[in-house]
């Protein structure tokens, strides 16, 4: 039987769930199905929840599980190729700094999950290294190798690279000035 | 010219660990900054998208369940 203030704490962590699910999967209703099941998984298994750890990790652990075993081979013909997902789901925000939010999600959304689920564990919701590897199942290094990828193929998708022709020709011009 | 550099043409990264730290270790800091914060900003818009009410529902009834359980199983011990 759950405790008594389970219920409580899982919805306190549903949104950081779908997040999760929606980045993982790239498809709102992927997500949801899937936020769903995490819940149902959850509830039924509350006995194995160590308290005091993480309830947010114990989730997407959970989430992510059900995913890689479930859910993967429809991500991949559902998913969203260019990151659409977000402007139905966005209602509000400031247009004028989500000009560039659309071309990350483009890249974002071309990258490899195990290089996305990474980026956002680690980049996004605030978990160590060490909560993201127990997340994934994978050491630590794995999960630095993958975030360091993600990070050098968005670069390259979004054109941030500097090249060392033109940072040379840059401090050159600074010298001579 | 290194193959990541070669002006925004999709160019494959070489897969192994040791690639991907020399990538990220040549990487502008940047560049990771704002990549950094297009993350944080576009996860931060999933967080506060509105949420359907399907998820409540589903724990009202799943504690619901689990409270009429709690009766019929004292119902049942007490028969």
């Amino acid at each position: 039987m759950p405790p008594a203030n389970f219920k409580d704490e899982l919805i306190a962590e549903i949104k950081n769930l779908r997040a999760f699910a929606i980045s993982l999967s790239g498809s709102v209703s992927l997500a949801d199905d899937l936020v769903q099941e995490t819940l149902l998984r959850a509830w039924s298994k509350s006995d194995k929840f160590q308290p005091g750890t993480s309830l947010r990790a114990w989730l997407f652990t959970i989430l992510r599980n059900i995913y890689y075993s479930n859910y993967r081979k429809r991500a991949r013909e559902v998913q969203d190729s260019d990151g659409a997902y977000a402007r139905r789901l966005i209602v509000s925000g400031d247009q004028e700094s989500h000009l560039d939010l659309e071309d990350f999600r483009k890249a974002l959304a071309k990258l490899p999950a195990e290089q996305r689920e990474v980026l956002t564990l680690v980049g996004a919701t605030g978990l160590s290294y060490e909560e993201a590897a127990v997340i994934c199942d994978v050491e630590i290094g794995t999960i630095k190798s993958r975030l360091s990828r993600a990070r050098s193929k968005l670069v390259e998708l979004l054109g941030l690279e500097e090249s060392p022709a033109s940072a040379a020709a840059v401090g050159r011009m600074r010298r001579a000035g | 010219m290194l193959a990541w550099q070669n002006g925004g043409e999709v160019t494959k990264l070489n897969p192994t660990d040791d690639d991907g730290r020399r990538n990220e270790a040549a990487l502008d800091p940047k560049a990771l900054d704002s990549l950094g914060r297009a993350l944080k900003a576009h996860y931060d818009d999933l967080v506060h998208a509105p949420l359907p009410d399907k998820f409540l529902e589903l724990l009202a009834r799943l504690e619901a369940r689990e409270q009429r359980g709690r009766k019929s199983g004292s119902g049942d011990a007490a028969g």
